[in-house]
């Protein structure tokens, strides 16, 4: 039984960081979860599909945080 | 006993009659920190520096009387005094402890009542937590309401089983009871926050809190410890029937539970049924009942041999 806090609290740490290196417009725009793609609708339900890709662009805009402008200079 | 003693006299003097280890008397050690005759920080703590009253009047007279001590105890007060203070002031922004205490109002009646119908959920009629001018009343006058304390001691209480069921099949050592309980907080927490992902996804607009999803999770710990304790009554199969009971008493209670929470909003707000919306909340109610059962077979089938 060697599933412990810390092995969870490192697991919770690589999905983050799984979800915060998805490249918008390398990636995302191509399966069709880039950000300005789904926003359409003002409706009642927003869906799951919105509610994922809000969801990664929250976590990437936190992770990313105020280095913004140097993530789109570096161009990996 | 004195001499050799690298501490000022007065100290050793007032270790005399505490000599034989142990003899402390519990009561002495609340009065004597709450009191006045108090040492503050320093030198006296320790597991040999409370003095009995009779023996102890003359040596803390003497200690008293030095200027220099009276400075110390006096600073060393009003430093814990501060760190109380800051405490106080700050425990509020990472705990929230007005909130918790909701959750621990609770009493024997409640407690009987609600075991009782974690084990046998089958015969109650009214799942619907009671409200009493927007806020949920307390557990004590409730007994759909959820609650912390037995979560909490049914956790401990999982924890000191599993150590004696160990202990009964010579596997026991003490950093397994620590492995333990770091491996069943882990579970609560991957589920609570997959649990949150999910009603995040649906968008179901619900008032069930993060502390109320850790108390309906924790309640199966309660069926847990009946299984293991019949596991070593009983053996194997006493562990696979009572078990099984409990997982299939926690799936009804969950479900009956988490219906009320998640799927009553959808019907409350007056938006018109849509099925597919219901039908993953209905799904989403499911998985979350079903991992009761398979956690509870998860953390425990290793226990009994």
């Amino acid at each position: 039984m060697a599933f412990t806090l810390y092995s969870l609290l490192q697991a919770a740490l690589l999905c983050v960081n799984a979800i915060a290196v998805l490249h918008e417009e390398r990636f995302l725009k191509n399966i069709g979860w880039g950000t300005d793609q789904g926003i359409g609708g003002f409706g009642e339900e927003p869906g799951i599909k919105s509610q994922l890709t809000n969801l990664i662009r929250s976590v990437r805009t936190v992770m990313r945080g105020k280095k913004k402008n140097e993530w789109n200079t570096l161009k990996f | 006993m004195n001499e050799p003693h690298p501490s000022p006299p007065a100290a050793s003097k007032r270790r005399i009659p505490v000599s034989p280890p142990g003899m402390a008397d519990p009561h002495q050690l609340f009065d004597d920190t709450s009191s006045a005759q108090s040492r503050g920080f320093g030198a006296q703590r320790g597991p040999g520096g409370l003095g009995y009253p009779a023996a102890a009047a003359s040596p803390q007279e003497a200690f008293l009387a030095d200027p220099v001590s009276n400075m110390a105890m006096a600073y060393g007060s009003s430093l814990a005094a501060q760190g109380k203070e800051l405490v106080d002031k700050n425990i509020d922004r990472f705990i929230p402890v007005t909130k918790l205490k909701y959750y621990f109002a609770v009493d024997t009646m409640y407690v009987g009542k609600k075991l009782g119908l974690l084990f046998f959920p089958y015969l109650h009629q009214d799942w619907e937590v009671q409200y009493q001018q927007d806020t949920p009343v307390a557990p004590r006058f409730d007994i759909n309401a959820p609650d912390l304390y037995i979560p909490a001691m049914a956790f401990i209480t999982y924890i000191l089983v599993a150590g004696l069921a160990l202990g009964t099949q010579d596997r026991f050592s003490p950093d397994l009871l620590g492995l333990q309980a770091s491996s069943a907080l882990a579970w609560l927490t991957l589920e609570v926050l997959a649990i949150l992902l999910s009603l995040y996804l649906l968008t179901v607009n619900t008032d069930l809190t993060t502390i109320d999803l850790v108390a309906f999770l924790g309640y199966k710990y309660v069926g847990m410890i009946g299984g293991v304790l019949m596991g070593l009554l009983f053996g194997k199969v006493g562990y696979y029937l009572v078990l099984g009971w409990c997982c299939v008493s926690i799936f009804v209670f969950m479900i009956r539970t988490l219906r009320l929470k998640i799927l009553a909003e959808a019907a409350a707000q007056g938006v018109p049924v849509r099925g597919a919306r219901n039908q993953l909340r209905m799904y989403l109610t499911m998985a979350v009942a079903a991992a009761q059962p398979l956690l509870m077979y998860w953390l425990t089938f290793h226990l009994v041999r």
